[in-house]
């Protein structure tokens, strides 16, 4: 299970990058995924850089073909993570949004 | 410095669902003693190279687990490194032999993952990333693939160049007794193989694999053939998103660097390497973070074998790498040490580089947070 003190203190990070404008700097499609994202997949991670230069991982969401490129602009954007089990409490975090 | 190789032995690596980690690792380390006529208890310390003992095996304290297993009573610990944790454990192992408090050392290096399905192991794995990268859902086969959609959008390369990576360690693993996987493939194969994380396939990528590795580390020079003359190790960000660049490793170029100046060589005198090619990305970047290609063009001379047995220098795993001999983690950086070894000591059979005298090893853990270098010498 995860933490919930964990997603507690992680929350707080959170916040800072939140709504924030940046770049991908490189992205993959995910056929198989780990435990806790099988209902997920497939799904696109990618690595941005944000406005500031802070350089973030996180997946892309409401994507199309033609995002799914180098220099792709994006917004960050608060989402629910992954599968916390019958327990655990939801994870929110961050993940990232297409803009033109 | 004076650090000799006494021998080195790998088990089979593969699906081995009758057989426990205690019995891989009894067997291979006895079968090490036999051929190495050195009785066990002229072994000083013994270093564990293991990374998912706890979170697959629930298992702690494997120094004690397995020193009960071959009945000795001598200072015995896990070392963990992800990936890398075999060759940091012969790391740790060449820094004992210096100290001079030991004077023969067994490292054994092993993993039991096919008890699991996958989705535990990819899990499991990711233990070797950041919290992020776990929140994001990555993989380490989504990690090498964001390496290698951006390697291929700056120096233009094609999903065969990566495949033929593959196909190289499938055929050198046919000629290796030990290897999971002793079937050639095609790039054609490999292209049609179904897709793990854009643009790498599952014949990109290493397979979960069961295994040990064992090898003996002795400042006895009388009747040795061949010295680890460098041991050297870097670090880098624990997540990808945090480097410099996604097409090199840094740690890789920093800790090679360092091998090259400790031994006193240059990277055109290595005849043979194992490199770290979880996925065939990694043997790309790898080829040019050690220096035997310029970057950029690393991908363009695998095509062109030249880092095929029979063709040209260095040979490239011969072993058959992560990808074609199989990953079990903790047994993969000792493996590597024990393959060169049987290279310079020219009893690799059929798979044997030709009057082999100088090789590497270069062995990743996670992504790329750490890297060790062994160059290695026949006397």
């Amino acid at each position: 299970m995860l933490s919930p003190v964990k997603i507690w203190r992680n929350q707080k990070k959170v916040k800072s990058l939140l709504n924030l404008e940046g770049k991908i700097l490189s992205y993959t499609k995910v056929y198989v995924p780990p435990a806790g994202f099988e209902q997920q997949a497939p799904y696109v991670v990618a690595i941005a850089e944000l406005v500031g230069g802070i350089k973030v991982i996180a997946q892309l969401i409401e994507w199309q073909d033609k995002n799914l490129k180098i220099g792709q602009k994006i917004l960050t954007v608060l989402r629910r993570t992954k599968d916390p089990g019958l327990e655990g409490i939801i994870p929110y975090g961050i993940k990232f949004k297409p803009v033109d | 410095m004076n650090v000799q190789v006494l021998g080195g032995l790998t088990s089979n690596f593969g699906e081995l669902w009758d057989t426990s980690p205690r019995s891989l690792v009894r067997e291979t380390c006895y079968q090490l003693f036999k051929n190495t006529s050195l009785p066990k208890s002229k072994i000083d310390a013994v270093l564990v190279a293991n990374m998912l003992s706890s979170s697959l095996g629930n298992q702690d304290h494997l120094g004690a687990f397995f020193a009960e297993e071959l009945g000795l009573n001598v200072p015995a610990v896990k070392v963990e490194a992800a990936c890398a944790s075999g060759g940091m454990a012969v790391h740790l192992a060449v820094l004992s032999i210096l100290s001079g408090q030991y004077k023969n050392v067994l490292v054994v290096g092993v993993e039991k993952m096919t008890d699991y399905k996958p989705e535990l192991v990819n899990k499991a794995l990711m233990g070797a990333g950041s919290e992020g990268e776990r929140e994001a859902g990555a993989t380490f086969s989504s990690l090498y693939a964001l390496m290698a959609t951006k390697y291929m959008a700056e120096y233009k390369t094609k999903e065969e160049e990566l495949a033929q990576v593959a196909v190289k360690n499938h055929y050198h693993a046919s000629l290796s007794s030990h290897a999971q996987f002793k079937n050639q493939i095609t790039i054609d194969a490999v292209l049609k193989s179904p897709m793990i994380a854009t643009p790498l396939k599952i014949l990109d990528c290493s397979p979960i694999s069961d295994g040990a590795a064992a090898l003996i580390l002795s400042s006895d020079n009388k009747n040795s053939k061949v010295s680890i003359v460098a041991s050297q190790s870097g670090s880098d960000s624990l997540s990808l998103s945090q480097r410099e660049n996604l097409t090199s490793l840094k740690a890789a170029v920093i800790s090679s660097r360092n091998a090259y100046k400790q031994a006193g060589i240059t990277p055109e005198d290595i005849d043979v390497a194992e490199v770290h090619d979880c996925f065939t990305i990694a043997e790309i970047i790898a080829m040019e973070d050690l220096g035997f290609f310029k970057k950029g063009e690393a991908a363009k001379n695998i095509f062109a074998k030249k880092t095929w047995l029979g063709f040209g220098r260095p040979v490239v795993n011969t072993s058959g790498g992560l990808k074609a001999a199989g990953h079990p983690v903790g047994a993969t950086g000792v493996k590597q040490v024990v393959e060169i070894f049987h290279q310079l000591n020219q009893t690799a059979g059929k798979k044997q580089v030709r009057n082999a005298r100088i090789g590497l090893t270069h062995n990743v853990g996670g992504s790329g947070g750490t890297c060790v270098i062994h160059i290695l010498k026949r006397n």
